[in-house]
């Protein structure tokens, strides 16, 4: 088999199994899509197609007076917050922890990542306490402060990946006479776009989901985020076993963040390819 | 390092000083603000604004900030604020748990506010009043009550051509029915419909009537023996135990997993063991269905009557205003309005003995028998640590209900464990 | 990779600016949780009242507690499979999805899409789908000639979680494999392939030590949560008022930091499980230093 003929027989394996692992990806929201358009009746019924299509679990969801649209605000100013304030504050610390040579820095690193470990389940109230000193409790500022003093995880992130950039260009541009933050700035961030951008994802991700640190730091629904609305009214469908209803709700809770996603990758990550050219 | 760091701290320890805890006391002639904090489902939020207004209404100095959250979140959160000692001023408690609050000195000692108004607690049903009243006073008040009762669909029992539960059934009665509900619909080997479906962890709607109908109990009166592993005790378990894995007339753990919390709602048991607040989600499932006493056993009828309450919090600056709400959602005019909810029982004699209970919308369920069963009802336990205590119980006998435990060696194991706690929380 | 550029004169300043924040962060997050959940561990703290001493009871309770054991058992259990579950089909897919074929976007947002949505939310579904007699996949199963599994009975829980938590998180995985691999400049491809290399010695001589600082990150964040997985095992395996049948640690930690007023023992229990995730981490650092090739 010459290349070409081999390389058309890879592609073809990899497509192959690309989409059988996409089957598996999708079934469940394939599954919840459908079972949110069934009604009740035939919530157990073991076919893609609804027998009866019907809008009424939806209608059922946003029946109840529960102001949506301050939920969704909350959620989404909040989460955009914390994505800007991560990426800016964690790309410089990461710039520093990969490339400056200070003493201490990788004992602060072992530090940092040790933060990572404890749960936040109990980290939870010695935080409180502090928040509630500073007299931010029942508003959105615990939620979206730290994100401005660094993240573990984002350095982390950032870290490896910048990490991987040749020091080459960092002799050639101290040749020339650049900064430190010169360096950073027009050299390591604009080559760290796939990492920013994964970690921009991650960061908007885990905000949008969060349900603990709403829950306890902003007033209770309306004036809280979707998550914990959401929450709220699950316990009754639960309880209920009103699947096709909870299924509705579990699917407008994921709308929002697939479409950022959708724009979001094709935004940045197509700047996976370029870059490497660009090497 | 030690440059940045120092500097920092002092920014840090600068900020919390500054911002030390104050409160604002409210200047003369402006109205009081309190928060009201309960847990409850989307639809009681409305009706508390409801009842909420009606108080302002009445009350014009006082301002109430209502707060409603699901059961799990209520709870973290309500710790959390007591923890760093910013609570509400009045919120929601549920009565099994009443001790384990008060006995921490977070509760206002209602008893003084009491004082001043002798006719408060005339028409209250006395059993409600048990879980709140302590060697000093009253630090709660009830709200509601719940008295569990035997829930029937009467869809599936015509179907299946069996009478209707009534006032003198017995557990065999019971059990007979059961089985002749349990069915197989369409022969493929796997049962769509049981009989007969319990929760089986939470005591309140099912096991602990099992045990006491049997003459058996859940834990001695002071709190310090658990009785769930006694001979009478255990009678009772053996009747469930041999309605899930004899009868195979109830589902186990396993086959309940699948379908949400409550099989009598999803249409899939025939009869439940439950109490009032289910009633506006079963109207609302459109089947028929009514309700009886829970069966007799050796020992007799016997029900669990349990109330939710509220309580105020020690730390708040505002325990008159409070106090005052209370009372309100205690007069007529707010039991009236929380009956209309459907959720609960009212505590007061008039409101539940008149057509605002009686002759609710929705259904034709007998809510008499809600109130009969009064007669028979035990008091759901209220003791310190009783999360803990009940979890050893429940989680134990999560294994039996598995079929991956033996309901006697597991009742042994159980037992001390339990024991350990009460007397960890003497 | 201690290598680097020294700061100089006034670049000391720049550098301290742009740790500042982190800094700043580290001291309230390290003053938070760290110190703060240690100190706990020494007291009795039921959150309604003052703590009070309690010493090393919290840590001595940590080996008769028969539950925490369970729990630990199961969390130990849980991430042997996952680890390296997570981190050969994240790495394998995007090694795949690096392929120049048409259609990767497509490809890109369906493997991340269980990445993007909330665990609480698909659970619901995967919880329907597990279903024994009412579940899809048993029905598929049927259909195909095998006989249905009782995927949430105590037989079968472990691989249906590990499952779920795989699917749950291969998308975060593919794209940080996705961001290693296309830092891995084409032109040692196109050189390697003038000398005659093929396909396989492509792969384990370039692209392998070039990925490795990936793997070194999504193994080490791999157990972290791991080890504090919960969403979706709680989700899938509960029991009505918090009981769950496959309980791991983070369980036990909440249920005693809230509802058996043992904050105290929770935070012992939390130290013990970032002790543990510690030691990985110490064992990982130490593999970095051996195998993992930064340029």
């Amino acid at each position: 088999m010459n290349r070409k003929q081999q390389k058309a027989f890879l592609d073809f394996v990899t497509y192959v199994l690309l989409i059988i692992g996409a089957v598996i990806m999708m079934g469940p929201f394939l599954w919840m899509v459908s079972t949110s358009f069934k009604l009740p009746a035939d919530q157990f019924t073991r076919t893609l197609i609804p027998p009866t299509w019907t809008l009424q679990n939806f209608k059922e969801l946003f029946g109840v007076d529960i102001n949506f649209v301050l939920l969704f605000f909350n959620s989404v100013y909040i989460s955009v917050l914390i994505t800007i304030g991560t990426l800016f504050t964690c790309s410089m610390a990461a710039f520093c922890f990969a490339v400056v040579k200070f003493r201490g820095r990788n004992t602060l690193f072992v530090i940092l990542l040790i933060t990572l470990m404890i749960p936040a389940q109990v980290t939870l109230i010695p935080n409180f306490i502090v928040f509630k000193y500073l007299g931010v409790v029942g508003t959105s500022i615990p939620l979206w402060l730290p994100a401005f003093m660094g993240g573990a995880f984002g350095i982390f992130l950032m870290r490896q990946y910048f990490l991987t950039i040749p020091k080459d260009f960092v002799d050639a541009a101290r040749m020339d006479g650049a900064s430190l933050f010169q360096i950073f700035w027009k050299i390591y961030m604009p080559l760290a776009k796939p990492a920013l951008a994964a970690l921009a994802i991650f960061t908007f991700q885990g905000a949008w989901n969060d349900l603990l640190h709403p829950l306890v730091y902003m007033p209770a629904v309306p004036n809280t985020t979707l998550t914990v609305g959401l929450a709220f009214f699950q316990q009754q469908l639960t309880t209920g076993g009103k699947f096709t209803v909870l299924m509705a709700g579990a699917l407008i809770s994921i709308l929002p963040l697939v479409i950022v996603f959708f724009f979001a990758q094709k935004q940045f990550i197509e700047g996976i390819s370029l870059s490497g050219v660009k090497r | 390092m030690k440059k940045i760091v120092f500097p920092v701290l002092m920014v840090v320890v600068v900020l919390l000083a500054a911002c030390g805890g104050k409160t604002a006391a409210p200047a003369s002639g402006e109205p009081v603000a309190i928060t009201f904090s309960a847990w409850g489902a989307p639809e009681e939020l409305a009706v508390w604004k409801q009842i909420v207004s009606d108080f302002e209404a009445a009350n014009p100095g006082i301002k109430v900030n209502v707060e409603v959250s699901d059961w799990d979140a209520y709870w973290d959160k309500l710790k959390t604020q007591l923890a760093a000692n910013t609570p509400p001023d009045v919120f929601a408690m549920d009565a099994p748990l009443f001790l384990d609050y008060q006995t921490r000195g977070v509760l206002a000692n209602l008893q003084p506010y009491i004082d001043k108004n002798p006719d408060m607690l005339k028409d209250v049903y006395p059993q409600t009043l048990e879980a709140y009243k302590t060697a000093d006073g009253y630090y709660g008040m009830p709200r509601d009550f719940q008295t569990i009762v035997l829930f029937y669909n009467k869809d599936m029992f015509d179907a299946a051509g069996v009478a209707y539960p009534t006032a003198d059934w017995t557990w065999d009665d019971l059990r007979a029915a059961a089985k002749k509900l349990t069915l197989d619909t369409n022969g493929d080997g796997t049962i769509e419909q049981y009989g007969f479906v319990f929760d089986q962890w939470d005591m309140e709607p099912g096991w602990s009537q099992a045990l006491w109908s049997h003459g058996g109990d859940v834990i001695s009166t002071d709190h310090t023996k658990t009785l769930v592993g006694e001979p009478a005790s255990r009678k009772g378990w053996q009747t469930l135990y041999d309605m899930v894995f004899v009868d195979k007339s109830s589902p186990d753990a396993n086959t309940i997993g699948q379908y949400g919390l409550d099989l009598f709602q999803a249409k899939i048991a025939a009869m439940t063991p439950l109490g009032h607040w289910v009633v506006p989600g079963y109207n609302e499932a459109g089947f028929a269905y009514d309700a009886a006493p829970m069966p007799a056993g050796e020992a007799g009828h016997a029900t669990s009557v349990n109330s939710a309450g509220f309580v105020v919090a020690d730390a708040s600056k505002n325990q008159e205003a409070a106090f005052e709400f209370i009372k309100y959602v205690m007069s007529e005019k707010g039991q009236t309005r929380l009956t209309e909810l459907g959720f609960a029982i009212p505590i007061l004699k008039s409101v539940a003995e008149s057509p605002v209970f009686l002759e609710q919308k929705g259904s034709d369920l007998n809510q008499q028998v809600f109130l009969d069963s009064l007669a028979f009802s035990h008091m759901k336990p209220v003791f310190k640590g009783y999360d803990e205590w009940a979890a050893v119980v429940g989680d134990g006998m999560g294994a039996v209900w598995r079929g991956e435990a033996e309901l006697g060696k597991t009742l042994d194991e159980i037992v001390p464990l339990a024991d350990e706690v009460l007397a960890k929380n003497k | 990779m201690d290598a680097g550029i020294k700061p100089l004169g006034k670049e000391k300043i720049t550098l301290w600016l742009m740790l500042a924040p982190t800094l700043l962060g580290l001291v309230i997050g390290v003053l938070g949780s760290i110190v703060a959940t240690v100190a706990l561990s020494f007291t009795h703290w039921d959150l309604l009242t003052p703590p009070t001493w309690a010493g090393l009871e919290n840590y001595a309770a940590l080996f008769n507690d028969a539950k925490l054991w369970l729990a630990l058992t199961n969390t130990i259990k849980f991430s042997l499979l996952y680890v390296p579950a997570v981190v050969i089909v994240s790495m394998f897919i995007a090694i795949l999805l690096n392929r120049k074929i048409r259609g990767v976007s497509v490809f890109r947002t369906i493997y991340f899409l269980p990445a993007v949505t909330s665990a609480v939310a698909t659970a619901l579904v995967w919880n329907m789908i597990y279903g024994k007699d009412t579940g899809i996949l048993n029905f598929i199963i049927e259909k195909l000639g095998g006989q249905g599994v009782c995927w949430l009975c105590t037989d079968n829980v472990l691989v249906a979680l590990i499952i779920v938590n795989v699917w749950g998180t291969v998308g975060e995985g593919m794209i940080i494999f996705l961001a290693g691999l296309t830092a891995i400049p084409k032109e040692y491809y196109e050189a390697s392939q003038l000398d005659g290399a093929g396909g396989s010695s492509q792969f384990f001589r370039i692209t392998l030590p070039l990925v490795t600082p990936s793997i070194f990150f999504m193994t080490l964040i791999a157990t972290i949560n791991a080890f504090q997985a919960y969403d979706y095992i709680y989700m899938l395996t509960r029991r009505g008022h918090g009981d769950s049948s496959f309980p791991v640690v983070v369980y036990s930690i909440y249920r005693n930091a809230w509802n058996f007023f043992n904050y105290g023992g929770a935070s012992a229990q939390a130290i013990e499980l970032a002790l543990f995730v510690i030691i990985l981490m110490g064992f990982y650092l130490w593999l970095e230093k051996r195998y993992v090739v930064y340029e």
